[in-house]
């Protein structure tokens, strides 16, 4: 047996290196593949992911910036006097990427117990996900 | 083909394993503890390091905790639960953005320049959040706040 001379990390950076030398075009890839659910889901729990993350980095630096105190900015709000179903779509709109990517993430915690892998139990479980989001975000957006 | 079939596989195991190529055909093995041996063996000294694989558990952990501090924020809304929260959604946000950066962002430099972004993101992230527990209302009671609305 003879140690192999390249770890994958640097056999993943020669790949690179030589593509992009190369200025090869790329297949296409999303704009000729068939969409599917778990697809779709799968890039909504990035998507999700991601807007939430700079949603927490952007209150985190108003925190920072901001002079007053939250109360101050909340009666700010109050004044503007909105109508209950704005106040209800705001909710909503907070609440369902945080449901669904919760949700999701149970989902993708099950996947790596290494359960719930077949074609069927995917899409049953994709189903169910969204449900559960539908049903939470309702839920939380009326409290 | 049975005893071909398990010599194949045991070989490209063995490969994965190990990290090696086979300079030389392997034995024929198909005795059953010989196998078990062969494959469950500790890897040598110079196996590639674990840190990739302890990286993927802390992720699950860090998520599993996320996933608690949720109702915790619900049921025992204060300080320990709003330091708590910005540790963890910081860290369980950095990560998660870090993936993001290695599968889009592609040459040496870019990576660079796009990961060292990541860092002052989330430094300050965790800096701000932690500034807003110890000056201002706390998480818990600003979520409870502004759904009071």
């Amino acid at each position: 047996m003879v140690p192999m001379a390249t770890t994958a990390k640097e056999e993943m950076f020669q790949f690179w290196e030589k593509n992009t030398k190369l200025n090869r075009p790329m297949s296409p890839h999303v704009s000729v593949y068939k969409w599917s659910l778990p697809m779709m889901m799968s890039i909504t729990h990035r998507g999700t992911g991601v807007a939430m993350s700079l949603g927490i980095s952007c209150f985190s630096l108003a925190a920072l910036v901001l002079p007053e105190q939250f109360p101050y900015y909340l009666e700010l709000v109050k004044s503007l006097s909105l109508g209950p179903v704005l106040i209800y779509s705001a909710k909503f709109a907070l609440a369902f990427p945080l449901s669904y990517h919760t949700w999701n993430g149970i989902r993708h915690l099950v996947w790596d117990m290494g359960k719930g892998f077949k074609m069927l139990q995917v899409y049953q479980s994709g189903v169910l996900v969204l449900a559960l989001t539908l049903l939470s975000s309702a839920g939380l957006a009326a409290m | 083909t049975c005893i071909t079939y398990s010599w194949f596989c045991f070989t490209v195991l063995q490969s994965k394993i190990l990290l090696t190529r086979p300079i030389v055909a392997s034995p024929i093995t198909f005795d059953r503890l010989t196998l078990t041996r062969q494959i469950h063996t500790p890897p040598d000294t110079d196996a590639p390091s674990k840190a990739a694989s302890l990286h993927w558990i802390s992720e699950r952990v860090v998520s599993v905790i996320l996933l608690g501090l949720f109702p915790a924020a619900y049921v025992y809304p204060g300080p320990v639960v709003d330091y708590s929260l910005a540790l963890i959604l910081t860290l369980h946000g950095h990560w998660g953005l870090y993936q993001v950066i290695t599968d889009y962002v592609h040459g040496e430099a870019s990576v660079i320049v796009a990961k060292g972004f990541l860092h002052v993101l989330s430094a300050m992230t965790f800096t701000g959040l932690c500034y807003f527990n110890y000056t201002n209302v706390g998480i818990c009671k600003a979520v409870a706040m502004l759904w009071s609305l």
